[in-house]
């Protein structure tokens, strides 16, 4: 299968204050991220917050500048891209936002909401493009109805359920879904997710899908990185990720999960401390300060990727290939 | 036979909008019980937090009003009390803490001067006291720098640390109730693990009743003893906690169940609830769910099902129980 | 929350379809004071048109039997000091005083709309030079503007249109540039830049519109102004010339006889009085029933 998107020592630095008088700071938002996506593949980056996943997400359409790295989409970077390049980008590349009450023009009508991307990328008739939004709408559960009111006479369901027909209107292969069902419900929560599974198998999409949320993110990947202040510690197999998790953040973060199911409680293992200030991170490995097994070697080298198993990479010092 | 800290009987609160009375909360039935953990499950819309608004009567400058129904809080019934007896109350007996701590925190003053004026308040502490008092409050919420902390402002701290202060700050009193609306929710897993633990911690040492609202089962199976499941301003089902999940009898939460994934579960697809949430506005006869249940019968587009027992264990509110040997609950 | 949930099976039949323009007309109703300046701007609008066939007189003739005549059935406002029909010199001033000002806000509002897009929307250095232009032309009151731009120019009502615009550009310029870094803040901002819409797409389809309600309460306040800054400039002398029916110069040439026929001061006093006021309480309406801020209180 062909490689969709490769990231490869991906950088972002922010500046957070220097004006005229001030000395310059700066916050470095993603440190060294590698990662690649497949076709028909799901990706999820999944992480606290302040850990670099949504940012990573944002450099990839370039709505934020990339510092540093390689962006290779479609086998052609597009780290630095400009102008037409980044529009052909942005055709290729869609996104789901998290707040579907945010991410939808109030002023605008469902059709022309989701006709947007067509408006922007072909040059279709009025009719194609109402024919292509009335298909779309059908594919992801709305109907012809719906096209002519506005979007704040839906519920949030129904609104990502917009989102989703405007990503997918130009037949994009990668969608970058970014926390596309935490503001929702429950019971719609499922109802979204099973959809975006139904498209992939569709379309042949890949997805990168940016969560917080474990039990969401084990539902919908093929394969995972977590995220820990603004470098993967470990990237793998979905099934290796979940079922033998090597660094112990992935550990800890999978034990903090509570689970829906009284009988399954048991002692959990909490880190302590909160999670550092991305402004100042710890020397060395990043997490050391939290970590139970930490040792010298810990607070001063910055661990390196290593290929542990053929299913899972892992960036800490304590885990080996056996 | 435990004893009974709170108990709610056909409550009934509505909003006014336009000069329209919008019904919220539909005739709600639950107690909560000594030391014990009762957690209130439902999406948004189901009424769960304004339920714990009309507890606390705090609605604020909103047109919330309570039409029905009475609320027992040990002997005392809230609904009477006027608005100088409830503020009594209020942080002594019946404490509560809120999904963002810093809505509830004032950002201009020391974390410890706001933590003092509640326990000088209620306690009568001198200043001396009230100072040690509270410094023992924050080291019992595992801060270990309590002293420094007393004189930082809330924004210096993370949301983590603001919500072991609201804790510290609830649990300064001693209160018989504790109610926590969604206070995890807007924390990281690791954190919200932490706070977690610390609740239950509390709850054993103080045998404090928590009335815990979330629309997180995970959270709600790791935490509570047993669990109100709310529907459209309604009480659809209540029972203990492994009962619950292991058994869910009405519809809505065995829907609700299965629509979560679980981690190790690797299901090929979810299963969810069709349809959404009713508005207020635009009620469906009948049962409120039944526009969306998939055991619909005639009936339950006709009539509100009766809360019935359905075991010890359990009760709910669904017309699929009636004609099975069960007993029509009365209260 | 006002929002009205559609349930995708049910509820087929077409309920009261949502429409910005009912709503906004649904509210203003509501707004009895500003209704009436309303239509009292309408009436003058009306009048700006047909006044001039309407008027009982001819405004330029004078009448040297009629000199300095109070208000009378023949003279619903009385003559002024060459024996002209006063109530006609309104009737057809009406129009000048409404072209000067409208075209004067109009153009304003056309430059600072685009200046204070650009500013707002680009941000970094042409920001900056955008808005510290404005801060010099802040500096002035805006009359000694007017007057400085006037002196320079020459006299006459074409150069008092250009002075009233341009003090009125950086107010506008500043309004929008503030209405857009707030509408530039929208997640569906990023959505459209995210999607690949151009900057010219994004400002117009995106940004534009969310500082259209604004703009709106502006113009509105920003025409009195307009109104009596040209009558102002007429009074001194530096707009229209002195036989022309404007409100300003009607009220300069009818200084001298304040003590002894003061209606000739006090209708286009009345007139200019009236209009500032009836722009104003729409204004305050318009604000009431579209300023999002107010709005939700």
């Amino acid at each position: 299968m062909n490689n969709i998107l490769v990231v490869e020592n991906l950088k972002k630095k922010f500046q957070i204050s220097g004006g005229l008088f001030e000395k310059k700071e700066f916050v470095n938002a993603v440190m060294d991220v590698s990662f690649h996506i497949k076709e028909g593949e799901t990706f999820s980056l999944v992480g606290e917050s302040g850990c670099g996943k949504s940012t990573t997400g944002r450099l990839i359409t370039r709505l934020v500048d990339v510092t540093e790295g390689k962006i290779v989409v479609n086998g052609k970077d597009v780290a630095q891209a400009k102008n037409s390049e980044l529009t052909h980008l942005r055709e290729s590349v869609q996104m789901i936002f998290q707040d579907p009450y945010a991410s939808l023009n109030p002023r605008m009508k469902v059709k022309d909401l989701i006709a947007e991307p067509l408006v922007i990328h072909t040059k279709l008739s009025k009719e194609e493009r109402d024919k292509l939004v009335y298909e779309m709408l059908e594919i992801v559960g709305l109907n012809a109805e719906h096209a002519n009111r506005y979007a704040h006479e839906f519920s949030g369901g129904q609104r990502q359920r917009i989102g989703i027909a405007r990503a997918l209107i130009t037949k994009p292969k990668l969608i970058i879904a970014d926390e596309p069902v935490s503001a929702l419900d429950v019971s719609i929560q499922s109802q979204i997710l099973n959809l975006l599974k139904k498209l992939q198998k569709e379309f042949n999409l890949s997805y990168l899908f940016i969560s917080h949320d474990l039990s969401v993110v084990e539902y919908i990947s093929h394969r995972v990185g977590v995220m820990y202040l603004g470098t993967i510690v470990e990237q793998g197999d979905k099934e290796a990720i979940f079922k033998n998790p090597l660094h112990p953040y992935t550990k800890a973060l999978l034990s903090s999960v509570p689970i829906a199911d009284p009988t399954m409680r048991k002692e959990k293992m909490v880190l302590k401390g909160d999670i550092p200030n991305p402004k100042n991170p710890p020397s060395g490995c990043t997490f050391h300060t939290r970590c139970p097994l930490a040792t010298d070697i810990c607070k001063q080298q910055i661990p390196k990727m290593k290929q542990i198993n053929d299913k899972q990479q892992v960036a800490c010092h304590l885990v080996n290939e056996n | 036979m435990s004893q009974t800290v709170l108990e709610i009987n056909q409550l009934e609160t509505s909003f006014t909008r336009d000069k329209q009375k919008i019904k919220i909360l539909r005739g709600v039935n639950f107690s909560v019980n000594k030391g014990e953990v009762v957690g209130l499950v439902g999406e948004s819309g189901s009424g769960k937090s304004l339920t714990s608004l009309s507890i606390m009567q705090l609605f604020h400058d909103t047109t919330g009003k309570i039409d029905k129904g009475t609320i027992k809080f040990n002997d005392q019934e809230l609904t009477k009390m006027t608005e100088s007896q409830m503020r009594k109350l209020r942080g002594k007996q019946i404490s509560m803490i809120f999904q963002e701590p810093m809505t509830s925190l004032n950002p201009v003053l020391k974390i410890g001067r706001q933590l003092m004026e509640s326990i000088r308040l209620h306690l009568n502490y001198d200043k001396e006291q009230s100072r040690k008092h509270a410094i023992e409050m924050l080291k019992k919420v595992g801060i270990g720098r309590a002293e420094e902390l007393m004189d930082e402002y809330p924004h210096q701290l993370s949301g983590g640390m603001r919500q072991r202060v609201m804790i510290a700050m609830a649990m300064s009193c001693n209160p018989s109730l504790l109610i926590a609306d969604e206070p995890t929710t807007a924390l990281d897993v690791t954190i919200q693990a932490q706070i977690l633990e610390l609740m239950k911690g509390l709850k054993q040492d103080h045998e404090t009743a928590i009335l815990l609202i979330t629309h997180d089962l995970g959270v709600v199976a790791e935490m509570c003893d047993r669990v109100v499941v709310m529907y459209a301003g309604e009480v659809v089902e209540e029972a203990d906690v492994f009962e619950l999940f292991a058994n869910p009898k009405h519809p809505y939460t065995s829907g609700l169940i299965r629509s979560v994934p679980k981690i190790g579960e690797n299901k090929e697809e979810l299963d969810s609830i069709k349809g959404q949430v009713p508005s207020p506005s635009n009620m469906p006869t009948g049962c409120k769910f039944a526009p969306r249940c998939e055991k619909a019968m005639a009936i339950c587009n006709e009539a509100a099902p009766p809360m019935l027992n359905i075991n010890q264990n359990s009760k709910c509110s669904c017309w699929l129980y009636e004609k099975k040997d069960v007993t029509v609950h009365n209260e | 929350m006002s929002t009205t949930v559609i349930d995708s099976k049910k509820a087929q039949q077409p309920a009261a379809q949502y429409s910005p323009l009912k709503e906004f007309w649904r509210n203003y109703k509501k707004k009895k004071v500003a209704l009436i300046a309303s239509v009292f701007i309408f009436l003058l609008i009306v009048i700006a048109f047909i006044g001039p066939y309407i008027a009982p007189y001819d405004p330029y003739e004078p009448n040297y039997d009629a000199i300095l005549e109070g208000p009378s059935a023949a003279h619903f406002a009385g003559t002024d000091e060459y024996g002209r029909d006063i109530f006609s010199r309104l009737l057809v001033g009406t129009k000048i005083s409404l072209t000067v000002s409208f075209s004067a806000v109009f153009l304003g509002l056309i430059a600072g709309t685009i200046l204070g897009l650009i500013s707002g929307y680009f941000g970094g250095r042409v920001d900056k030079v955008i808005m510290r232009c404005c801060d010099v032309f802040f500096s002035f009151p805006d009359l000694l503007l007017a007057i400085a731009i006037v002196a320079i120019l020459g006299p006459g009502i074409n150069n008092v249109i250009i002075a009233v615009m341009i003090f009125s550009v950086p107010s506008f310029a500043r309004l929008v540039r503030g209405a857009t870094l707030s509408a530039k803040e929208n997640v569906y901002v990023e959505a459209a830049k995210s999607m690949g819409a151009s900057h010219t797409r994004i400002i117009f389809k995106h940004i534009f519109p969310e500082t259209i309600s604004e703009l709106i309460i502006f113009v509105t306040m920003r025409v009195g102004t307009a109104i009596l800054a040209a009558s102002g400039l007429s009074f001194l002398g530096l707009g229209a010339s002195p036989e022309t029916p404007e409100w300003g110069v009607m009220l300069s040439s009818g200084r001298d006889y304040l003590g002894t026929a003061s209606h000739v001061v006090l209708m286009p006093g009345i007139a200019i009085f009236l209009t500032v006021l009836a722009f104003n309480l729409i204004g305050d309406g318009l604000r009431d029933v579209l300023d999002p801020k107010i709005k939700n209180s």
